[in-house]
């Protein structure tokens, strides 16, 4: 009972440890990613640099992070910390406190039910990587999303600014109509193979088409992956749906957070962006899967195999997962950083007008295909 | 009484007017140098040449008569290029100093160049180098001999209306200049007016030298409190660039014209008695308690004042002496008069001047230094010695117990007397003014005043003239000017006197003093009004 | 007088076609845009990491202030004064600049200078940059060339209001001015 306890607490701390500094590195990635984007260099002035001789090897070590700008995300840390934490007098402290903290606990609760890797046997021991095993992890994890909106809104009311109070308002109602969409798409995958367990999910992405095209998501449902991708930025706030932000009209629901409250919604957004990579990933992508590795090693379709030992397999298995959630942390950080943002109504429109009914149509295909042909 | 034309426009004047007075009497301005219309007619500038129909010659408007059926102009062809002509004589010495030059900004040949003139210069040859440049020829004014074009007004100052007789024009030809006689200075009591008229930067002020360029200057018309004369003047403040001269706001004054008081004219005495507003003031209300001092609110100091003199009023109302002075203006008498006469009752509100008399002479001067007098004899104050006397008596003696001073610096005044004790011995004494002094150093309360220059009212100068003074520049410090702190000894006493401004103060004043009669301000305008 | 006639320019608004209006399309189509400029830039960093390729730059920006950009001849910079053949100001404090600056920034106190040739100089002449607007008119109107921005000095900056005010002594011996130009 306790071992138990003992290996989800280490499972949860990797987890966490893994979404933080992912999520600390996403300053850094939105940095340098932007500007390559725009043939810049980007930060690179942070440096860590040790004044003595016999530091020289430490900072031949420091170097590449100097030059890279690897230490600014520590900066930003310090920073955050440091500036006087403002709270309006006309505000209503406690909810104003409460709001960040609400918004960051409901983004990171939601990694629990993530699963990163294969079940793995440790010295008799057989540990599922997720830290947490939910039958109904996908309602869970949306449960969790959803209760996302209260942060944003508690912000903005109890700033008592107009313009957080219009950026709560809008970001509750962009969350709101975003949210069904996600459903919607979800329930294709969660038709198709039958679970709303993600490691069933997962493990069920694991076939192969022909013979060898691995059976992921995208493949079965490619108009709900888009959909999914198109609601799933939405659903993070970031351009081009951060019309609740739109740090140049209205600043947004946070307009009253200054050091490290501001910090938290930051994180927010990161830690919702690294949410929709990871379920990307999980729902459509294959999860963990490695194409044509088996639990004994790799079975490549011409029939070569290749064995490895199994810890191997967890491993690539993880490295898989990894890549994959990195890819689309890569994929959406050039959407961010490509298109402009939606004005409120176009976004709503877009919302409702056209992804609201392109996702019924794809469950409602999806459900006659499930139903009538391959039964 | 001869009609001419001047430029068309048809004109009657009287015989013996000049043209040039004739056209500024149409508002046709004629460029001009050496003409002044408080001196004689020199001629000599040439630059006021104007066309005369069948004269053959063109004609200095400065100095021809007008005749009937005199037809002038001054707009054709050949006047204007007749003036391009004598301004290029006169420039061709002048050298090009305008950036030092303090004149620069209010320099007639700058004027008249950039609106008569406008030619590029053909001058090859080098200027004629007069004597050093720069020189101090008395205590007020600097002469840069280089710079002037021989108009002659301050020969012509000096010698007709100073009648001093410093000046004169030495030498011939390109090599004349003007000086001051060997082994004299220029140091009459009217010396500061040869800058005022000197058209270019010949003379200029000591005083004034450098201080700050006359295109900073705000300008406002007022009164010189220097003496019973009351000259018109204008206060030139630099208000925007405190940088200058030290944070001083007050940079000079300027006689302004007025023929029935000072003509053109103002004494040195009072164009440069206007140190004392930016020096030594008194800048917030004070109160000394055994020895120390202590920075106070004006209501506070008011209702304590109020507290102390109700407790003197209490045992008796002679024992309470207010010294008024005529250096304050009648709305501030008035209001004196009506708060200590009439609304507390006291007996002893008495005149008393603040400075001793002067010398005078029959220009300008008066040996009376005080502006108001007049007006304060009108509103009913009349300077006795002996109540005075008795005053310092009694306090001496212990008999009085509170003091009220606006402005009076009795230690000077009266130096053999023993002021610093009569002022220890009164329960309550109060000292309203705008500067530093003997007996302010030794007063109970101390109410810091505004100057002439910060706040608006009238003076009566001695011949019976109701004249204005206008707010220059804002009160230094806290200071308020009289009429304000008397309103406000008003509102703490609960008084329904409702004063919003001088004006309205001066309304119920000329309702209440017969020779006020019929007067406001805009009646009193720029000039002010006679009383007969 | 005829009638009025207000010409009008009818402005053809582009319209999208059945592609752009999908949207999806053009949203890959700005994602390769900048995405080649991704890895386009990536690869050459690495190159340049690995020191090859140094002539083709992966950035367009100048890397300030290790990289100091060339300035035109006739940009405005910092201001200074000029000296005469004797060391002093060239300035005779005539107020001109102080005059015409519209931020107000020029501080002139004028006094006598001991030569009365030259009559005027400044006692103190301070520049508050923290107000300038570095519009030139100061130059412009200076009668003396005494006043010049040409230091080169872009970069201005100071901890406090305060250090942002130049006097005299700092304007005539302009320090900072970048040596490699």
């Amino acid at each position: 009972m306790i071992l138990t306890i003992g290996i989800q607490a280490i499972l949860a701390v990797i987890m966490i440890s893994f979404v933080f500094s992912l999520a600390a590195l996403h300053t850094w990635i939105e940095r340098k990613q932007s500007a390559l984007m725009q043939d810049r260099i980007g930060a690179n002035r942070a440096w860590i640099r040790l004044p003595w001789w016999w530091a020289r090897p430490i900072n031949w070590l420091l170097q590449p992070f100097n030059v890279l700008g690897l230490f600014h995300p520590i900066a930003d840390a310090i920073k955050m910390f440091m500036k006087e934490d403002y709270i309006p007098p006309a505000s209503n402290k406690f909810l104003h406190t409460l709001a960040p903290c609400l918004s960051l606990f409901f983004a990171l609760v939601g990694f629990a039910a993530i699963p990163f890797g294969n079940t793995i046997a440790i010295g008799g021991h057989v540990i599922n990587l997720q830290v947490a095993n939910i039958n109904v992890a996908l309602l869970y994890i949306f449960a969790m999303a959803s209760m996302g909106v209260y942060g944003v809104v508690l912000g903005g009311f109890s700033s008592n600014n107009n313009y957080a109070v219009l950026g709560g308002l809008r970001a509750s109602a962009q969350m709101l109509s975003y949210e069904i969409v996600i459903g919607l798409t979800i329930m294709g995958i969660v038709m198709i193979y039958g679970s709303l367990n993600l490691q069933e999910l997962v493990r069920a992405q694991g076939s192969y088409l022909f013979g060898w095209i691995p059976l992921w998501g995208v493949l079965l449902q490619p108009v709900g992956f888009l959909l999914f991708l198109a609601a799933g930025i939405a659903e993070t706030k970031r351009i081009p749906y951060d019309a609740p932000e739109g740090e140049s009209e209205i600043v947004g629901y946070f307009v009253e957070y200054s050091g490290m409250k501001f910090g938290m919604f930051f994180f927010t957004d990161y830690l919702e962006t690294i949410m929709i990579a990871c379920l990307a990933t999980t729902l459509f992508f294959g999860g963990w899967q490695v194409p044509y590795l088996a639990a004994s090693g790799f079975l490549f379709p011409w029939g070569a195999a290749l064995a490895l030992p199994p810890l191997a397999v967890s491993l690539l298995q993880i490295l898989s997962f990894i890549l994959k959630v990195l890819f689309f942390c890569w994929l959406f950080m050039t959407i961010r950083w490509t298109l402009p943002r939606f004005r409120y109504d176009q976004l709503l429109r877009l919302g409702w007008h056209y992804m609201f009914p392109l996702a019924l149509a794809n469950l409602f295909i999806t459900a006659v295909i499930v139903l009538w042909v391959l039964s | 009484m001869p009609t001419l034309k001047i430029d068309g426009k048809e004109i009657t004047v009287e015989k013996g007017t000049t043209i040039i007075r004739a056209a500024e009497q149409l508002g046709v301005e004629i460029p001009h140098y050496c003409y002044h219309p408080g001196l004689s007619i020199a001629g000599n500038c040439r630059m006021c040449l104007v066309e005369v129909e069948k004269m053959p010659k063109p004609q200095i408007a400065c100095h021809i008569q007008c005749l009937d059926g005199m037809v002038v102009h001054t707009q054709t062809k050949s006047v204007q290029k007749l003036r391009e002509h004598i301004l290029e004589f006169l420039l061709v010495n002048h050298p090009l100093d305008c950036p030092v030059c303090d004149q620069a900004g209010e320099c007639r040949l700058q004027d008249y160049y950039m609106k008569h003139g406008l030619y590029d210069s053909r001058l090859n040859e080098n200027k004629v180098k007069k004597s050093a440049k720069a020189v101090p020829i008395g205590p007020t004014i600097m002469l840069d001999s280089e710079r002037c074009i021989l108009c002659s007004r301050c020969v012509r100052f000096t010698d007709e209306i100073s009648k001093t007789g410093e000046f004169g024009i030495f030498n011939r030809g390109d090599h004349s200049e003007i000086g001051i006689y060997p082994g004299r200075e220029l140091d009459n009591k009217y010396s500061g007016n040869v800058a005022d008229i000197c058209p270019v930067g010949a003379l200029t002020d000591r005083d004034f030298r450098f201080k700050c360029r006359v295109w900073y200057l705000a300008k406002t018309e007022s009164i010189c409190p220097g003496c019973a004369r009351g000259c018109n003047i204008t206060v030139e403040a630099n208000l925007e660039r405190p940088h200058h001269a030290n944070g001083e706001r007050i940079m000079r004054l300027k006689p302004r014209f007025n023929g029935e008081v000072n003509d053109w004219w103002m004494c040195d005495a009072g164009r440069y008695g206007y140190k004392f507003i930016d020096h030594d003031r008194l800048l917030e209300p004070l109160i000394r308690n055994q020895g120390t001092v202590q920075t106070t609110g004006w209501n506070d100091i008011v209702e304590e004042v109020i507290k102390s003199l109700k407790g003197v009023l209490k045992k008796s109302k002679d024992e309470l002496a207010v010294l008024v002075s005529p250096e304050m203006t009648n709305e501030e008498l008035y209001l004196a008069k009506k708060l200590f006469v009439k609304e507390l009752g006291l007996e002893r509100v008495l005149l008393l001047r603040t400075k001793a008399d002067g010398d005078q002479d029959d220009l300008l001067i008066r040996s009376d230094k005080h502006p108001n007098r007049k007006g304060a004899e009108w509103i009913g104050f009349e300077e006795s010695k002996r109540a005075i006397q008795e005053v310092i008596d009694q306090g001496l003696k212990g008999g009085l117990k509170g003091l009220i001073l606006f402005g009076q610096d009795l230690a000077a005044l009266y130096p053999g007397r023993n002021v610093e004790d009569l002022l220890q011995r009164l329960d309550v004494s109060v000292f309203v003014g705008s500067n530093h002094n003997l007996t302010s150093e030794h007063v109970q309360f101390i109410l810091p005043a505004a100057t002439y220059a910060e706040k608006n009212g009238t003076f009566t100068n001695f011949q019976g003239r109701v004249q204005r003074i206008r707010e220059a520049i804002p009160p230094a410090g806290q200071s308020k000017a009289e009429s304000e702190i008397l309103t406000l000894f008003a509102d703490h006493l609960k008084l329904d006197w409702s004063y919003e401004n001088e004006e309205q103060i001066f309304d119920s004043l000329r309702r209440s003093v017969p020779q006020f009669q019929g007067m406001n301000y805009s009646k009193i305008g720029r000039e002010g009004v006679p009383v007969e | 007088m005829g009638a009025v006639v207000i010409r009008t320019k009818v402005v053809q608004r582009p319209e999208l076609n059945f592609w752009e209006r999908l949207y999806f399309p053009e949203v890959f189509r700005g994602v390769w845009l900048t995405s080649t400029h991704f890895f386009k830039n990536l690869t050459l960093h690495a190159f340049h990491a690995l020191g090859l390729f140094r002539r083709i730059a992966a950035a367009v920006t100048i890397q300030y202030p290790e990289q100091l950009w060339k300035l035109p001849s006739r940009s405005r910079t910092r201001h200074r004064l000029t000296k005469r053949e004797d060391g002093s100001p060239r300035c005779v404090a005539c107020m001109m600049c102080e005059t015409v600056c519209p931020a107000r920034c020029i501080y002139i106190v004028a006094e006598e200078h001991p030569d009365p040739h030259i009559e005027k100089r400044p006692r103190s002449f301070t520049i508050d940059l923290g107000k300038c607007v570095y519009c030139g008119f100061c130059v412009e109107a200076c009668p003396e060339d005494a006043i010049r921005m040409d230091t080169k000095i872009i970069d201005t900056s100071a901890y406090s209001r305060e250090g942002m005010v130049l006097d005299i002594k700092e304007l005539l011996n302009p320090t900072g001015v970048p040596k490699t130009l």
